[in-house]
């Protein structure tokens, strides 16, 4: 059986024991049994590729814990701490700006609703939620966001080519 | 580790041109393009190193004179331990009452420590800045101050007690059903929904008729595509036309995704691969089990279009590559809301909406 330049590499590279298969032109061992569904199952051949993935599949990899000598381990923790600091300053931000966004949005509904002048009919239109779960999101704007686009985003200035 | 190991197997099985040569293979130096052309570099390896150095800072003369390290520790009450020391931690946990127990997963010295985030995924980044606030505007309720919200009856009904059997019975399910479903409260701003775990399974059937090979091919895509570990489990039903006998074969795997991996598989998924299905309407408007977790399957060609199965397809036997569900869990408590969050990501439903 012919091994795939990929799957040729990564043999050699990881030094994976593979078995000399059974190929179909060899007579194949006597056994015992004589009955003609053991024959057949043994000539069936060994796929390497799914030798691979067994072998991958079950190796162990599992990193020992981290090892290290007082001092250094000092220094581990304190950037340990440091960051997990950090990322719940940033976490706790987040919230905040949250929080501030609703109250925001709270304080400049109660203005519309007593203080437009229009008995509210402002206020009851914003209200209106009719859509928001039936047509959600439009395509478009489900977007993750990437480095890459620029900050125009749409060039107005295009014109098609004559 | 085993893959350092020599194998005595391998000169033997492979063929002259596949094995191992004597000649390192980190000796052939390869120039990508993006990375700067050697010729202009090579006569200033030093320039890219800062000038000053922090080791010419002057220290003042008292410091100098106070310090002494033998004096310090020898004042102190309880002795550090030896400098080489170093913790180990128990590999079991024993309980409560246990003298010695394992630090929290949090702490680097636990066995437990992973290490990380080290990337923050575009998911995230997109979910923090425009989604979680969208959100929350598109489902802005305004309760004006003082508002008081009208009593509802209670979920679970009282008997009337028109027998007298009804006393100290327990009280009665809902109406149309016993299920007493997730109650939803208004989003505000500490309630946003989002994702909270992603479940990938795979149910292979062909492992309990054919061989093994189709569970461990499986359990290797999946794996591929989730970087998680998988889970694998036995069948539960007796289908005898599949020769399925129940606690007997084993017939599933399934990853669940946390965290980093969760979010770039999320990423990967709406920005690789479903984009790439051919006449592929969306997920299915009725999916959904009601409490904010929505579940769609791929089909085996689908999976194969995730980029680390596409790079090296052929690793993989191609007629075993497994079709897969995939499960998104929100904190969410509706499918609606689920479903919004999941359209602000970029997934599209077709068909009619079940809530």
């Amino acid at each position: 059986m012919r091994l795939s330049p990929v799957l040729a590499s990564l043999a050699s590279v990881f030094r994976i024991p593979l078995r000399p298969t059974q190929s179909l032109g060899q007579p194949l061992p006597r056994s015992f049994s004589s009955t003609p569904s053991m024959a057949k199952k043994q000539a069936a051949p060994k796929d390497k590729k799914i030798t691979m993935i067994r072998y991958f599949l079950w190796h162990p990899l599992t990193p020992r814990p981290l090892r290290f000598s007082r001092n250094r381990y000092l220094r581990h923790w304190t950037i340990h701490r440091a960051w997990q600091l950090y990322t719940s300053q940033q976490r706790r931000k987040g919230e905040l700006e949250l929080q501030r966004q609703w109250q925001a949005m709270s304080a400049a509904c109660e203005e519309l609703r007593t203080g437009a002048g229009d008995g509210g009919r402002l206020f009851r239109l914003s209200m209106n939620k009719k859509g928001v779960f039936r047509d959600m999101f439009p395509i478009e704007y489900g977007r993750l966001q990437t480095e890459t686009p620029s900050k125009e985003g749409w060039n107005h200035a295009w014109k098609r080519i004559e | 580790m085993a893959t350092h190991e020599p194998s005595r197997y391998l000169a033997r099985a492979l063929p002259r041109a596949f094995a191992p040569s004597v000649r390192p293979q980190s000796s052939c130096w390869r120039r990508n393009a993006s990375s700067q052309a050697s010729s202009g570099q090579s006569s200033d390896p030093f320039s890219e190193l800062e000038a000053g150095s922090s080791l010419g800072a002057t220290v003042p003369e008292d410091v100098v004179k106070s310090f002494d390290p033998v004096k310090k520790a020898r004042s102190r009450k309880v002795q550090l331990p030896r400098s080489r020391y170093q913790f180990r931690s128990p590999k079991y946990d024993r309980g409560p009452l246990h003298p010695h127990r394992p630090p929290p997963p949090s702490n680097p010295a636990s066995r437990l420590f992973v290490p990380g985030p080290f990337s923050l995924p575009r998911v995230e980044q997109t979910w923090k800045t425009t989604i979680a606030s969208d959100i929350m505007t598109l489902c802005y309720v305004h309760n004006p101050p003082g508002f008081i919200p009208p009593t509802k009856a209670p979920r679970l009904r009282e008997w009337d007690d028109s027998s007298p059997y009804h006393r100290n019975r327990q009280l009665r399910g809902p109406r149309g059903g016993d299920v007493l479903r997730l109650l939803r409260k208004p989003i505000t701003f500490n309630n946003i929904p989002e994702i909270e775990r992603i479940t990938i399974h795979s149910y292979v059937k062909q492992a309990a008729q054919e061989s093994s090979a189709w569970l461990h091919v499986s359990g290797m895509a999946v794996q591929a595509i989730s970087n998680a570990r998988v889970e694998t489990f036995k069948s539960k039903a007796s289908v005898a036309s599949w020769s399925l006998v129940p606690g007997k074969n084993t017939v599933a795997v399934k990853a669940e995704l946390y965290g980093e991996n969760m979010l770039h598989f999320m990423g990967k998924l709406i920005d690789v691969v479903l984009p790439r299905i051919k006449d592929w309407q969306g997920v299915k408007g009725t999916s959904g089990d009601s409490s904010g977790n929505i579940t769609f399957g791929l089909e085996p060609e689908h999976v194969a279009l995730f980029p680390e199965i596409e790079v090296n397809y052929d690793m993989y036997p191609p007629k075993m590559i497994p079709g897969c569900h995939i499960t998104i869990h929100t904190s969410a408590r509706t499918d609606k809301d689920a479903r919004l969050l999941l359209s602000a990501l970029g997934m599209p439903f077709h068909g009619k909406l079940v809530d």
